[in-house]
């Protein structure tokens, strides 16, 4: 195999694929398989989303009004579902990306504590 | 709700089709793209599935999981067919005898009448405990009083029963039973007319015109639904009435008649002794509430008034009779009678269902011990605890499910029958019907006993040491388990046995009575109602017309006497009233002691030779006995020899004290010309009772006749009603019976009683006896092994035989002796709120013990074979 080996891929966190997929909408609409392989490629094969997660959140996503769906011909020459993000998707995109980065923010001090608290 | 299949999987088979491209646009080989693109994604089926529930309710998955666990069930059921019909069966008699028995509680005590404001009608009711007298009604002056008195409530409505001869609806005279009331009657009942219109306060008093109402039983039953009889003019005895309108159908209390008229149709309600004798009582009494009255405060006011008339009137009112007054809403009047009996079969149908229900956990539960491999094997593959028990729980529905559907089947024609026999106890009875009730009492009694299944095994668990193992290939009863399934199997041998018992109980008694040999000849004597066509008219013409008519009858061919009466033995029970006081010349009662009484009869000449009762001494009417000639009576052997010892009653001179008869004369002194044997004509099982007779021409009125046959009694029916005819064409003829068919027509509901009991002690019975068998049977199946290594160290298979049976027997002891304890307890119990119930005899305590060791012996047989056959070899590497 050419990618990176199976053990060096990491998890994905618990909750944060519905923000990968917001996010990777955010550029434009796409289908399922092309959500997978940005989010694949991006992150230099790091993280890889199942397709058996990826579809239900994709229907989850839709099920909530934050994606819109549109069927339309692929590259493949199929049939292919094009997922877009709606204004509702939009807001929850941010509203996640502050607590994603206070999150990162909280636990990033408690693993490096600033040198001035230790008083 | 959601997208479609086929475009999820439009859109799987998109994602495929961009995989493989992609893979095909670096160079890979289109087969080794299309495998590695399908390898790639994975369960397709699976992730369909979880697209699909995204868009799906919370519960649905669920209910979805539970209808796969039932698919399931019925899959695994269907393997196991035996015990699913011994199951569904089980279950299918104890939910259908206990939706039949619910439905006719339902209708019989529970559902309201038709009668308007129902709730506000009351039936007020005259009782003398001392006398024994349940309800003697009201009299006219008694009425009288209550309405001039009474506030609470806002109308009286009154009604008594005569028989009328009607002419003039059909071609034969026939008789009626005819309900007399006044005109407010109607109105406080609050019922409405289909044809025409009720009675009213027009039509009230002497001197208006007769009018009639059809019911409309006999309307629709009798008259086909004629609706021209409306406006027609009919006779009723010697007066004519206008049939007014036809009645809805209603309950019919207190009697069952065919027509409701006014007053002045029945020259008896106008007669003095009606309107004036306060003791003449014969009217039933019914009021409805006024605004604002409760049935407490109508109660207060109504017992005042009556301790007020009580004092006004001592003459009335003897302290012995302790006259008493009861007021109870009409339709727990209406229904009383049959509340008791009623409850007794909710509580034996019960019964049957908690028979039914162990019974079937024994089942489940043996076959839940056979299940365990499996159960471990899903609870080892990570089932939870509430998805085993979900499979438990379908599995349970669907055998409560199908039993409930059975049991539907089984308890509509079972509705019938019982409806047939509660007849006889509450008119209501008639109107059940099966209905929607009969489903939900079904269907609630599943789902309880579904639930309460699917508790009862106990679900393998990783952490209970000794538990459920996957190791062992055969199956093993655990000590609890085996505790549990002996418990269920005792359970219902005691339950069966008290059913068994009361069974018994009632059965000894049908089958004295129906020995009993009552002092009549039953079954060549034929009796028929020949009513004067007016009630309570004495009519010279009449007693002429009876002398030809016996004269005619007893010259035909096969008639070996005739004889005239008032009272048919059993049939008329209660008609003549209660015994009168007499005195007797040369018996002076001791101080302090009441005056003797005794039953007064009228009878005819040759009464006692045609009826069979045995002349003891002196000579029994004959037609020398005539109103003008010398006054005579004929008293029973108990009258004899309770008050002459010394055998000498004959030509000592009686008279009465009082006036027993309705309309009786002064008193007379009557000469003792004969002493008979006893009888006791309203009671089948008699007792020597105090009876005096005296010829019908010295008082009384004849509406019976007797007839002795020489063969068949009813082959003389058609010449004994031509004869009739040709001397008076409007003489009515009514219920020509043998006094052996009667006897047995006033046992019938003894015979019901024992009947449905007898049917739910056998249903109990044969639930019990799968019960024991199969407990029994999987005892045997589990213990092979045991079996086999004790033929192998010497054990004969005539000792496992015997130990098997004596396993069988202990639980059947056991149940039996928690049976006694239990029934005796419950009748304690019972007797508390319904009065004494009775405890069964010796004969049938010991005959239901019988039935069922006889049962249980039978029930192990074939396991206990199964044991002494256990092949050694087999058994052994069982394991």
């Amino acid at each position: 195999m050419t990618k990176p080996s199976d053990d060096k891929r990491l998890e994905l966190l618990q909750g944060t694929l519905d923000m990968l997929i917001l996010r990777i909408l955010q550029w434009g609409p796409q289908h399922g398989h092309g959500i997978g392989q940005a989010i694949r490629t991006q992150t230099d094969d790091l993280l890889k989303v199942e397709t058996g997660s990826l579809y239900p959140a994709l229907h989850r996503l839709e099920k909530r009004g934050w994606l819109k769906a549109q069927w339309a011909i692929s590259e493949a020459n199929q049939r292919a579902k094009y997922y877009r993000l709606t204004a509702a998707g939009q807001a929850q995109l941010s509203r996640e990306r502050d607590k994603w980065s206070q999150l990162v923010d909280a636990i990033g001090r408690i693993l490096n504590p600033a040198p001035a608290s230790k008083e | 709700m959601g997208p479609r299949q086929d475009e999820l999987d439009d859109e799987i088979r998109g994602h495929l089709a961009l995989s493989i491209k992609e893979r095909i646009d670096r160079g890979e080989a289109p087969d080794a793209a299309r495998f590695a693109a399908l390898k790639e994604f994975g369960n397709v089926t699976l992730t369909r599935d979880s697209m699909r529930s995204v868009w799906r309710p919370r519960w649905f998955g669920a209910v979805e999981a539970l209808g796969r666990d039932i698919r399931f069930a019925l899959r695994s059921l269907l393997r196991a067919k035996g015990l699913t019909a011994t199951v569904v069966i089980t279950l299918a008699l104890g939910i259908g005898a206990n939706a039949a028995i619910f439905s006719v509680v339902r209708g019989v005590l529970l559902r309201p009448l038709v009668n308007r404001d129902e709730d506000r009608l009351i039936y007020i009711r005259q009782s003398a405990p001392g006398v024994g007298f349940d309800n003697m009604t009201f009299s006219m002056p008694e009425i009288d009083d209550f309405k001039a008195r009474v506030k609470s409530i806002a109308a009286f409505g009154d009604f008594s029963t005569v028989d009328f001869a009607l002419i003039g609806l059909g071609r034969e005279p026939r008789m009626v039973k005819a309900g007399v009331v006044s005109g407010t009657f109607f109105e406080v009942m609050g019922l409405r007319p289909v044809l025409g219109r009720l009675l009213n306060a027009a039509d009230d008093g002497p001197q208006a015109v007769g009018a009639a109402v059809l019911t409309y039983r006999f309307w629709s039953t009798s008259l086909n639904s004629d609706r021209s009889v409306v406006g027609r003019t009919v006779r009723l005895g010697p007066r004519a009435a206008t049939v007014v309108g036809v009645l809805e159908p209603s309950v019919p209390y207190p009697a069952d008649t065919e027509i409701i008229a006014n007053v002045v149709t029945s020259p008896h309600h106008l007669g003095a002794t009606m309107v004036t004798s306060r003791t003449h009582r014969m009217t039933e009494l019914f009021g409805r509430l006024a605004p604002g009255a409760t049935l407490e405060s109508v109660r207060t006011e109504l017992t005042a008034v009556h301790t007020a008339i009580k004092r006004e009137h001592p003459e009335a009112y003897s302290t012995k009779a302790d006259v008493q007054l009861q007021v109870s809403k009409l339709r727990d009047q209406i229904s009383a009678p049959a509340r008791t009996i009623l409850l007794l079969l909710l509580g034996a149908a019960a019964v049957v269902f908690v028979i039914a229900c162990s019974n079937v956990a024994n089942l489940i539960l043996a076959r839940s011990v056979r299940r365990q491999n499996e159960l471990s094997v899903r609870a080892a593959l990570g089932a939870g605890k509430g998805a085993l028990r979900r499979t438990l729980l379908a599995e349970s529905l669907v055998l409560c499910g199908s039993g409930a559907l059975l049991g539907l089947i089984i308890a509509k024609p079972l509705v019938a029958v019982l409806a047939r026999f509660a007849a006889r106890f509450s008119v209501r009875a008639l109107e059940v019907t099966v209905d929607s009730s009969l489903l939900w009492v079904a269907a609630g009694l599943a789902v309880a006993a579904a639930v309460l299944l699917a508790y009862v095994p106990r679900l393998p668990s990783a952490h209970a040491p000794g538990g459920f193992g996957l190791s062992g290939g055969s199956v093993r009863i655990t000590p609890s388990t085996n505790r549990r399934l002996r418990m269920f199997a005792t359970t219902q041998i005691a339950f069966s046995f008290v059913l068994l018992a009361a069974a018994g109980m009632l059965i000894t008694t049908l089958i004295a009575l129906q020995q009993t040999n009552t002092g009549f000849d039953t079954r060549r004597v034929l009796a028929l109602d020949v009513p004067p066509s007016a009630p309570g008219v004495v009519d010279p013409a009449n007693a002429a017309l009876y002398e030809r008519v016996t004269n005619r009858i007893s010259a035909l061919p096969g008639v070996q006497g005739v004889a005239t009466g008032m009272v048919v033995p059993w049939r008329d029970a209660g008609l003549l009233g209660p015994p009168g006081k007499f005195a007797v010349e040369g018996y002076t009662p001791a101080d302090g002691e009441e005056p003797p009484s005794a039953r007064l009869r009228p009878v005819g000449a040759r009464f006692f030779s045609v009826l069979g009762i045995p002349l003891l001494a002196g000579r029994e009417f004959n037609d020398g006995d005539r109103s003008t000639s010398e006054q005579v009576s004929i008293v029973s052997q108990s009258v004899a020899q309770r008050l002459f010892p010394n055998g000498d009653a004959i030509n000592r001179k009686m008279w009465w004290v009082g006036s027993p008869l309705p309309g009786s004369d002064q008193p007379q002194v009557r000469r003792i010309v004969g002493v008979v044997a006893d009888v006791d004509d309203e009671h089948v099982i008699g007792k020597p009772m105090f009876t005096i007779y005296q010829p019908l021409s010295q008082r009384g009125i004849t509406n019976r006749i007797f007839v002795h046959a020489a063969g068949d009694p009813y082959s003389l029916v058609p010449s004994v009603t031509r004869v009739i005819r040709e001397l008076s064409s409007e003489q009515p003829i009514a219920r020509p019976a043998t006094l052996e068919d009667i006897k047995a027509e006033v046992l019938s509901p003894d015979r019901l009683n024992a009947f449905v009991l007898a049917g739910f002690a056998g249903i109990a019975l044969l639930i019990a006896v799968v019960g024991v068998a199969g407990v029994l049977a999987f005892s045997v199946s589990a213990r092979t092994r045991e079996f086999g290594v004790r033929l192998a160290i010497g054990s004969t298979p005539r000792s496992l035989l015997l130990g098997v049976l004596s396993q069988g027997a202990a639980t059947v002891l056991i149940g039996i002796v928690a049976g006694t304890i239990g029934g005796y307890a419950f009748s304690r119990v019972a007797s508390s709120y319904f009065g004494d119930i009775g405890t069964p005899g010796a004969i049938s305590l010991v005959g239901a013990a019988g039935v069922l060791i006889m049962a249980a012996v039978v029930a192990s047989l074939m396991p206990a074979a199964r044991a002494s056959r256990v092949d050694l070899v087999q058994a052994l590497r069982s394991e």
